[in-house]
């Protein structure tokens, strides 16, 4: 069964006005139950558009978009998606363990389901003792794994991540990564993950779709297959840099395309 | 650790009292050494005597100032409050009110006070309140209405995400969002309301507040008695301060990061 499923989508902010732009051109996407594929490509090419459109934050100009076989705006009634963004945009008045319940206090769960709940995430997440801390007591890598177990914390098929780990160090990054895919390993979660890095798309994903600008648009989907469980020392593996290069030769192939010196007919 | 943050105490605050103690001291000795006439400059000395001389009258004037400063924080507050929910409601009416707003507080507060005197009748202390609230009416507003309008686009695209309702958006992100605004504006407003309150009792009315206190026993010459009233308004405003700082960092224990 398809988690997500993007038809033809076009989007179109201030349309027929003098700032009229065209964020996303006939844009189709199908993603499988439990993939994890990453959008990547240059700033303005839409991929953060894609993404709010698949959450119903925006509407499509035309085209249609279905998540777990219902229409966007149903998804997003049912919270059949959770969402992390570049912010971990946590509450600074709530305690961790309030801002992990927040999703299900707006859903209407009873106290001791909530409870219960924060502390299967606080576990999922290895910070269980940090429940009672306030979010900025704790360091930016925390903050982010917290707002990863707020997101997944009504047990979501589907998370979408907008530059989760983009205002987050090297090391912690590559962390983050695994700790990523460890939680999505144990949840079974389908993710949407957009990203600037080419090693982390790689990375994390089976499928990267590389996007580029003016009027957005897909232009190239790389599979990643490197099998198996991923960890540090997937990292150093020939089909690593493989994949790193196929999609590095798309987005450059389009950057090529757009100073006049690629071949058109690509 | 009780120990050390006792030391740590004394230590901000010994400096400060050496030195309103060595101010206090030279103020005196000035007086003396250059045989200052009261008209000029009064000694410490002889206010203190007057404070303590007069203390029953100047608690009465303080009782009058303090509670029109009171009763104009309170009814200026829940105004502001209300009306910046208003506000940030409906945007259109934002643009309708701040001129008004802008214009309004560029009137010098002597006019309205003056005016206000003229629909009340010489005795009454409304006009008197009615100025205060105006005061702490605007800078309430300002700063609630920020703080329900200013709050993060994440939470904003968090909480649709979560198709929460405008009221459920209203009350777990716009609303905690706004109570440190509410305080900051609280620590202005209340200096502001009690000078306010001084201030307007230099328009006529009943002369039994601190203001015309002082502005009678300077006509009258009697300038260590206007001193002393000088001292009690000082003592206000510092109350009304510290209740109002002691209040935003109750609300901090909450969890609120400074």
């Amino acid at each position: 069964m398809t988690a997500v499923s993007v038809r033809n989508v076009s989007k179109v902010f201030n349309q027929g006005k003098p700032n009229q732009v065209d964020a996303l051109s006939n844009v189709a996407l199908d993603v499988k139950q439990g993939e994890f594929v990453s959008l990547i490509g240059p700033s303005g090419c839409g991929k953060s558009t894609l993404l709010r459109l698949v959450a119903n934050l925006l509407e499509p100009t035309s085209g249609e978009v279905t998540v777990n076989g219902k229409t966007a705006a149903q998804a997003r009634l049912d919270q059949d998606y959770g969402m992390a963004f570049q912010q971990a945009g946590l509450f600074d008045w709530r305690t961790v363990r309030k801002n992990i319940e927040l999703p299900l206090e707006l859903k209407g769960w009873d106290k001791q389901q909530r409870s219960a709940r924060a502390d299967e995430m606080l576990q999922l997440v290895q910070l269980p003792e940090f429940g009672d801390h306030y979010p900025w007591q704790l360091s930016g890598g925390m903050q982010q794994r917290i707002a990863i177990a707020r997101a997944l914390a009504a047990h979501p098929p589907l998370l979408l991540m907008d530059e989760p780990f983009g205002a987050l160090d090297e090391m912690t990054r590559e962390y983050m990564q695994g700790e990523l895919l460890r939680i999505c390993a144990a949840t079974g979660t389908t993710v949407v993950f957009v990203t600037h890095s080419i090693p982390e798309a790689v990375y994390l994903s089976n499928r990267v779709v590389v996007m580029s600008p003016r009027p957005g648009r897909i232009t190239k989907v790389v599979d990643v297959s490197l099998g198996g469980e991923r960890n540090e020392d997937t990292r150093n593996r020939t089909a690593f840099f493989e994949a790193i290069t196929a999609v590095r030769e798309g987005l450059r192939g389009m950057h090529a395309a757009h100073v006049g010196l690629g071949n058109d007919d690509r | 650790m009780t120990i050390h943050r006792l030391t740590m105490l004394l230590g901000k605050v010994v400096p400060a009292i050496l030195f309103g103690a060595l101010f206090l001291g030279v103020w005196e000795w000035a007086v003396m050494f250059f045989e200052l006439k009261p008209y000029f400059l009064t000694a410490p000395s002889s206010i203190w005597q007057q404070f303590t001389t007069n203390f029953a009258l100047i608690r009465g004037a303080a009782t009058v100032s303090g509670t029109n400063a009171l009763v104009g924080l309170v009814a200026g507050t829940v105004l502001g409050v209300a009306m910046s929910f208003v506000l940030s409601r409906f945007g259109f009416l934002n643009q309708l009110i701040t001129p008004l707003a802008v214009a309004l507080n560029a009137i010098p507060i002597f006019v309205l006070v003056a005016v206000l005197n003229n629909m009340y009748s010489i005795t009454s202390e409304i006009p008197r309140r009615i100025m205060v609230t105006l005061v702490v009416y605007f800078i309430v507003l300002v700063n609630v209405a920020r703080g329900l309008t200013q709050v993060s686009p994440t939470h904003v695209e968090l909480m649709r995400s979560y198709a929460a309702s405008d009221v459920a958006i209203l009350r777990k992100v716009r609303i905690p969002n706004a109570v440190p605004f509410l305080f900051t504006s609280l620590k202005i407003a209340a200096p502001a309301a009690v000078i306010t309150a001084f201030v307007s009792e230099y328009f006529g009315g009943s002369q039994n507040g601190l203001g015309s206190r002082i502005s009678s026993n300077i006509a009258n010459s009697k300038n260590a008695a206007a001193w002393a009233y000088v001292l009690a308004a000082c003592l206000l405003g510092l109350l009304f301060y510290t209740v109002s700082v002691a209040m935003e960092s109750l609300n901090r224990k909450g969890g609120v990061k400074q």
